[in-house]
């Protein structure tokens, strides 16, 4: 009915991989985050009163 | 017989031929019924699964096979629990799949893990094996697959992901063949650098080839036994990874940039709309005359037919060779249709050890009922199978009814398939027919179908026994 790989080797350069794209993912997670908040940062700086005004309320 | 461990087990217990790789427990059947054994040494892993409410969650989702636990019949020593599961009616394998199953599969696996994590489990191995098809949906059917998370480790079964779901997926995007070859000669999953060789320059600026095949397959070409071990990890980390699986196999787009020559066979037949209006009154009136409660539809192109026998509530096979016309039925996602790709000049063979770990298509496809409409043609005339063993073949697969339309060559799409013959075709005509036929069949209904050449006939299989 089902074919089991318990003991399926993970391959020590899968595990390596795993690291390496877990660190990549992270940093774009952050460069992401980052240009969100220097994006939303400037659109408030540059924005006009009356939307500074709204979005302060 | 004798099972793992060597003690002797009475003979109408069987021990499931696939599976012997999991020390966890195995799957036995008992006059036909399957039952799982659990072994001692998944005790623990096998009450967090149920404690956890993990399995709840999982069962009621419909993603994981559900089970009862009996008293029932136990194996061998180490037995701890005997698990009765919902029974299956049919097994398929991903050599049989369209690429939309096996995506389907993969997400099915991604979502199982994701689920798995935030119960303090994952899943300790990623193979298609343990997927079926349920009333038109993927569930996982090995109760077993399941590990206490070490949150400090990668994904133990990522390769495995990767080589059996992502990567033929990947080549499927690129080359559009769908994915069954891959998984017929790749069973246990195609390699990143094999992957990597058979993708497209242009798969490069693809950010999930790049990081899950091209980085994969470069470093695995490095990989040393001396390899670090003590790389940490942590859930962050896993649960981005597992997103990113998820995001780029949600994203792979499995249909073809243009269409098959089958898949707008009905729409576009010669033949015309009045045809298939008279072959399907015809059908449906055969229809009436018989009794079944599963059947097997043979060439069921989008499967415009397969779906009036699903609608007497029997439980449908329905294959056909073209993987756009399987993706095209599948998508409908019937309850009652189990849709695949077999090519019937070549359907699957018995494989794995021993040839015994996988059954061929022809021993799991025996129905009550089988019906092959505008098929016989292709088979004698394209393939060049004598009418004789197309007989002896439709009569292993029927277990009492065929239900068939004979196309003679003075039909448009026979000459087609004829015109560039330089031989002439002998024993292909109706007299032909009807004596290979009658040799294991008795003729109940023969009639023109209106407007064409072409004869639909009910056939009832001679009781031998």
């Amino acid at each position: 009915m089902t074919t089991l790989f318990l003991y399926i080797d993970p391959g020590s350069g899968s595990y390596l991989v795993q690291v390496l794209i877990a660190a990549i993912l992270g940093g774009t997670f952050w460069i992401k985050k980052f240009w969100r908040k220097l994006k939303s940062f400037f659109t408030r700086i540059f924005a006009p009163p009356s939307n500074r005004g709204k979005k302060e309320s | 017989m004798t099972n793992q461990t060597g003690h002797h087990t009475p003979a109408l217990q069987i021990h499931h031929p696939a599976s012997f790789r999991d020390p966890a427990g195995f799957i036995f059947t008992v006059d036909g019924v399957v039952y799982r054994q659990v072994n001692r040494s998944y005790t623990r892993q096998y009450e967090q699964l149920i404690k956890s409410g993990l399995y709840q969650t999982l069962t009621q989702e419909s993603l994981l096979i559900s089970h009862t636990e009996v008293a029932g019949p136990a194996q061998t020593p180490d037995h701890h629990l005997t698990l009765l599961p919902e029974q299956l009616t049919r097994i398929t394998y991903p050599a049989e799949w369209c690429p939309e199953q096996l995506k389907a599969a993969a997400l099915l696996t991604l979502r199982i893990q994701q689920l798995a994590m935030t119960h303090g489990m994952c899943l300790k191995d990623a193979t298609p094996f343990n997927i079926q098809f349920h009333k038109g949906r993927p569930i996982l059917i090995d109760t077993l697959s399941f590990d206490l998370y070490n949150p400090t480790r990668p994904w133990i079964a990522y390769r495995q992901f990767c080589e059996c779901f992502l990567f033929p997926l990947y080549i499927h995007q690129y080359a559009r063949t769908g994915t069954a070859w891959v998984a017929t000669a790749w069973p246990e999953g195609i390699p990143a650098s094999l992957t990597a060789r058979l993708l497209p320059l242009k798969s490069r600026w693809n950010t999930g080839a790049w990081l899950h095949v091209f980085l994969q397959a470069r470093i695995s070409s490095r990989e040393t036994t001396a390899a670090p071990r003590s790389l940490s990890f942590s859930e962050t980390k896993l649960a981005r990874l597992i997103g990113h699986l998820e995001s780029i196999v949600s994203r792979v787009s499995t249909s073809p940039a243009k269409p098959s020559a089958w898949s707008n066979y009905y729409s576009e037949t010669a033949l015309g709309q009045s045809y298939l209006e008279a072959k399907e009154q015809l059908y449906r009136q055969y229809l009436h005359q018989i009794r079944f409660t599963d059947a097997l539809d043979l060439g069921c192109n989008e499967g415009r037919f397969a779906k009036i026998l699903a609608e007497t509530g029997a439980s449908v096979m329905a294959v056909d060779s073209d993987w756009l016309c399987i993706e095209t039925l599948y998508n409908k996602h019937l309850p009652n249709i189990l849709p695949l790709c077999i090519d019937l000049a070549n359907p699957t063979p018995a494989s794995g050890f021993g040839n015994t770990e996988r059954s061929s298509f022809t021993d799991r496809a025996s129905s009550g009922l089988v019906i092959a409409l505008a098929l016989i043609h292709h088979l004698a005339l394209r393939n060049n199978i004598p009418l004789p063993l197309i007989a002896d073949y439709f009569s292993r697969l029927s277990n009492q009814y065929l239900l068939i339309e004979f196309v003679p060559l003075s039909d448009e799409k026979a000459r087609e398939l004829i015109a560039r013959k330089e031989t002439p075709t002998v024993g292909y005509d109706p007299e032909h027919f009807e004596s290979a036929f009658n040799r294991h069949f008795r003729i109940e209904r023969r009639e023109r179908i209106t407007g064409t050449d072409r004869v639909l006939y009910l056939l009832t299989k001679f009781d031998r026994t």
